[in-house]
């Protein structure tokens, strides 16, 4: 068999393995997801544009969002009005894990769920939390994998940048 | 060409590797995945599975064993 072949070959079998993350300068996904609370309801993504979006992949599970979802409540509450907007998206297994840590952990934005990985596969989440903060044009502008006690003071500047600059 | 089909063998056998996806870990993090039981009710029910998975029944606290006869 010639190399060549083989290797193309090869490729073809690692082909459904390539990641395709959504990164800085990537559309946001066209993906649609219910509300947690009242799943008749959805969220489209696609839809978000016009506002500065921050996409936040969390769970229960998940130690560091026991800090990142009081932080992104806070700076929700503090941008809202200017056209800030944050969308939780839960990858708990199931909803009665979510709704328990919510009843420890209140936030005041919109929570959708994920239990089909629908959402998650669009965005191909590398870590958790994983956030996506996404400009008015509905293009991805920063990718925030983890969360430290850094993350909030980077994302209050990067979130005035965007409400600033009209992007 | 018995390379190219050990290769071939291997990339196919490779892609039925599962990765499990940082958000999927909720699955691991199941109270029933834990190393050891969290309560008493698992630790009873793994104690009376796992002779019998391991071919090995009365291994833990019988003499003999391993027939699955007893």
């Amino acid at each position: 068999m010639r190399p060549l072949l083989l290797l193309a070959m090869l490729a073809a079998l690692a082909l459904p393995c390539a990641a395709l993350a959504v990164g800085p300068g990537g559309a946001i996904p066209g993906v649609a997801a219910p509300r947690l609370a009242d799943p008749s309801q959805r969220v489209e993504f696609a839809k978000l544009r016009g506002d500065v979006v921050y996409v936040d992949f969390w769970a229960s599970w998940c130690v560091p969002c026991r800090e990142s979802m009081p932080a992104l409540d806070s700076l929700f509450r503090m941008y809202h009005a200017r056209g800030f907007r944050v969308v939780g998206v839960n990858k708990d297994v199931t909803t009665g894990d979510a709704l328990r840590f919510l009843q420890r952990v209140k936030v005041s934005f919109p929570l959708v769920a994920d239990r089909d990985d629908v959402v998650a596969k669009a965005f191909d989440v590398q870590a958790m939390p994983s956030g996506y903060l996404v400009d008015r044009k509905g293009v991805v502008r920063y990718v925030h994998l983890g969360f430290t006690a850094d993350t909030e003071a980077q994302l209050r500047t990067e979130i005035e940048k965007l409400l600033g600059s009209g992007a | 060409m018995r390379l190219a089909v050990a290769l071939l063998a291997a990339a196919v056998l490779a892609g039925a590797c599962t990765p499990v996806a940082p958000y999927q870990r909720g699955y691991l993090a199941r109270p029933d995945m834990a190393m050891e039981p969290s309560d008493a009710g698992t630790a009873k029910a793994l104690e009376k599975v796992y002779p019998a998975k391991e071919a090995a029944r009365g291994g833990a606290s019988i003499g003999g064993g391993g027939c699955g006869c007893n």
